[in-house]
């Protein structure tokens, strides 16, 4: 056994003794001596790495956060320039028909309001014309029908419905309503025998299709320069005209709310209103939670004072914070913002702490204090430097927790009153109507705008948060 | 350890005081309607009558000094505007016990799929589970609560063929009340789970357990699970104590009578000593929970009491 150790450790000796022979001799053929080169010399010290172009770098990785971001920025730009745009509606304006009065309330979302067109010289019904400007409700009757008279009138039968019957009458065919404007006699003792003669004793009012009277109203409304009205006072057309759902040729996108507001320009004066606060809100978390945080993490003395400061507050739950401030003050932008900063700068103030308690006795920071560096230029340029990355995190969560916020709060009662749209309470009204299904559209389209940017907001943060993390560069 | 907890007790009892004080005087800042049923018929002199029959012309610390004695004798007012010269702990010991069942049966949904869900994303980290997870939870996360709710709601009882409000005899409403209650802590249990594990993951005993060949499936339960578990059992009990508190918005949503809407409604008719009492209640749940819940991690994690020292949590 130890004759095979010694005969290892032997053979060990011989070989690395002839690597050191081999290596003594052959020395000039494995190396090169090298000319100075000052260029080569100046490389020596230089380094490719940049914070920021490798945070870009990974952010860039992740394609998910990078569409988001495109479609938050998209979204931004547009709320911002939605009312510099052509033929928006303003959001407050309350939309009436401008015949009858009556708010165009409920409006169904329509990219194309055009009911039908009608050919020049076509009579409406039910048109006055007083001028050449502005629209004018007409009835969705089709011309061609005398006026009304006292004889009765004949007409063919063609098709029988309970509530609309298909009829000829003076070479116009069209739907009439069945026992309704036009009393139908003498129907036959199986009306579904068609064709067959009946009469009416006024001249029945003929739609070209059958059309819910009750829903839409036969209010069509048509532009008045296409309008004219013939001695007798019957109103026709001039040219190829469009009957309208809506008195305008701009649509309602969204549609209308239940007074006859648009809810395009809502939705978009509502995530104004509630990304202003966001930003404010975030704005505000920084400022307070860094000012605290630096100032709880550098300055021993303050540590204990704001430590108890800090649990009192963290202990009472947030929401309980933020009903019993907007309780207290009256509902407004301004009391949401205090009541949501009032609380948010928590977070941030305890993670820069703990980012300067780890950082503060690092030795450069020893070497400047030594050298006399001012504590408040050691804060602003040897410290805060480190905590940009999760500030911006921080920050660019605040936006959906306070969007979220101002939604809670609408919604208990204490949010802005319907004359500031927000997000918050376009949801709160959308909510109360959610039980008749036609209406729901009121709910959805806010609900989407929010959920977009609240999604946005948060994936593009976690993403930046981990672009910015030094541990993920390359 | 016994120094610990009552170093705890202590602070936990100061930070209530505390609490109750602040909320107080802020309460008295509140607008005098709150306290009048009839406020609109009443002129100046019958308002200030009333007020100093409430005692709320007296300087603040005698106030105070009477709610906190009325406190101890379980007393925490009468109900102004809700239910006019209620005593409002028979208000609330009618309207509790609602939403506890619910927020029990939500608490068990929450930890029964939150923490399968959350060991199946650590264990498959970027696979399926992973993905599906991190949607579920980015998308619970982002958007406000009120958004999913409602629309949970709304297709749920269609889909259901239900009426859209509770009612306490047919189970079938009880569902998605229960349901939605419970989305968001199944969210946030998956993702500190997932996180704790991967923490766990990391360290050298599982290297070294892996190294011994210790199988992965006895790896995650024995090892991992159990360790990245115990930073979460200290929510427990505040989770299971804020199902007095009931959620707002649920118990509003689908009108169900429990503590959670009691505060939306006595804020919409603002009844101040409600409010008053419901957030009182509310602080002081949060607080006592937490107590609890560091006092049950110093019991299952010895090390707590030594290396912990006074500072932020």
């Amino acid at each position: 056994m130890k004759g095979l150790f010694e005969n290892k450790k032997r053979r060990t000796e011989d070989s690395l003794n002839a690597a050191l022979k081999q290596k003594q001799y052959d020395e000039d053929a494995y190396f090169e001596r090298a000319e100075y080169d000052p260029f080569a010399g100046e490389k020596a010290g230089y380094s490719d790495y940049s914070y920021w172009r490798s945070t870009f770098k990974s952010f860039l990785h992740n394609k998910v956060a990078l569409i988001m971001l495109v479609v938050l920025a998209v979204l931004v730009l547009f709320t911002v320039i939605q009312p510099l745009l052509p033929g928006q509606y303003d959001a407050l304006t309350i939309n009436n028909d401008p015949v009858t009065g009556i708010q165009l309330q409920n409006q169904a979302p329509s990219s194309t309001t055009v009911y039908m067109t009608v050919p020049a010289g076509t009579e409406l019904l039910g048109a006055r014309v007083k001028g050449d400007e502005g629209w004018y409700a007409v009835s969705n009757i089709i011309g061609a029908v005398k006026k009304p008279t006292k004889k009765p009138s004949t007409f063919t039968v063609l098709e029988y419905g309970e509530d609309w019957c298909k009829i000829e009458y003076e070479g116009v065919t069209g739907y009439i309503m069945n026992n309704f404007q036009t009393s139908i006699q003498k129907i036959p003792e199986d009306p579904y025998a068609v064709p067959y003669e009946c009469y009416s004793n006024k001249a029945p009012k003929i739609f070209n299709a059958p059309v819910n009277i009750s829903n839409s109203g036969n209010s069509l409304y048509a532009e008045a320069q296409y309008l004219r009205e013939t001695e007798d006072g019957t109103v026709v057309t001039t040219a190829e005209t469009e009957l309208r759902n809506i008195p305008s040729s701009q649509p309602f996108l969204f549609g209308t709310n239940n007074i006859g507001q648009d809810l395009w320009a809502l939705v978009w004066q509502g995530t104004r209103t509630s990304l202003w606060i966001g930003f404010v809100v975030a704005l505000f978390e920084a400022l307070i939670g860094i000012i605290i945080g630096v100032l709880w993490g550098y300055v021993r003395a303050l540590d204990r004072l704001i430590t108890e400061i800090y649990n009192v507050i963290d202990n009472i739950p947030t929401t309980i914070i933020l009903i019993l401030i907007s309780y207290i003050m009256r509902p407004s932008i301004s009391t949401l913002i205090f009541a949501m900063s009032l609380t948010r700068w928590l977070g941030m103030a305890r993670f820069v702490r703990n980012q300067i308690i780890i950082i503060r006795d690092r030795d450069y920071n020893l070497a400047s204090r030594c050298l006399g560096t001012e504590p408040s230029r050691i804060m602003l340029r040897n410290l805060l430097p480190y905590l940009v990355s999760v500030i911006m995190l921080r920050m660019a969560l605040a936006i959906p927790g306070a969007i979220g916020s101002e939604v809670f709060i609408t919604y208990i009662g204490l949010g802005l009153d319907v004359n500031t749209p927000s997000l918050g309470n376009l949801i709160n009204e959308g909510r109360k109507l959610v039980t008749s299904p036609s209406l729901r559209y009121q709910l959805i389209f806010p609900a989407i705008v929010l959920s977009v940017i609240t999604i946005s907001f948060y994936v593009i943060g976690n993403a930046f948060a981990d672009a910015a993390d030094p541990k993920n560069h390359l | 350890m016994l120094k610990y907890i009552a170093k705890r007790l202590l602070s936990s009892l100061l930070t209530l005081f505390i609490i109750i004080v602040v909320v107080f005087v802020l309460l008295r800042q509140m607008p005098i309607e709150g306290y009048f049923d009839n406020f609109d018929k009443l002129d100046a002199k019958q308002v200030d009558a009333k007020l100093t029959q409430l005692g709320l012309k007296d300087p603040i610390y005698k106030q105070l000094w009477s709610f906190f004695k009325n406190l101890f004798n379980g007393d925490l007012g009468l109900s102004s505007r809700y239910s006019k010269d209620t005593p409002i702990t028979t208000l609330i010991a009618n309207k509790a016990p609602l939403s506890i069942y619910m927020g029990l049966m939500s608490l068990a949904i929450s930890l029964a799929l939150g923490i399968p869900l959350g060991a199946a994303m650590a264990r498959s980290k970027s696979g399926f589970w992973d993905k599906f997870g991190t949607v579920f939870i980015v998308f619970i996360n982002a958007v406000p609560a009120a958004v999913y709710y409602i629309f949970i709601q709304m297709y749920g009882t269609d889909a259901m063929r239900i009426p859209m409000t509770f009612s306490r005899d047919n189970w079938l409403t009880w569902i998605l009340p229960v349901v939605s209650m419970s989305l968001g802590s199944i969210a946030s249990n998956a993702m500190w789970l997932r996180r704790y594990m991967l923490d766990e993951m990391n360290k050298d005993y599982v290297r070294l357990a892996r190294a011994k060949g210790v199988s992965s499936r006895k790896l995650m339960m024995k090892h991992i699970f159990r360790n990245a578990f115990v930073p979460m059992i200290q929510y427990i009990p505040a989770s299971i104590l804020y199902t007095v508190s009931g959620s707002i918005y649920i118990e509003s949503l689908y009108g169900i009578p429990g503590m959670g809407g009691l505060l939306v409604d006595v804020i919409g008719r603002q009844d101040n000593p409600m409010v008053q009492a419901l957030v009182m209640i509310y602080s002081s749940i949060g607080i006592i929970g937490l107590l609890l819940g560091d006092l049950l991690m110093a019991v299952l994690d010895p090390r707590i009491s030594f290396v912990k020292k006074d500072g932020a949590r």
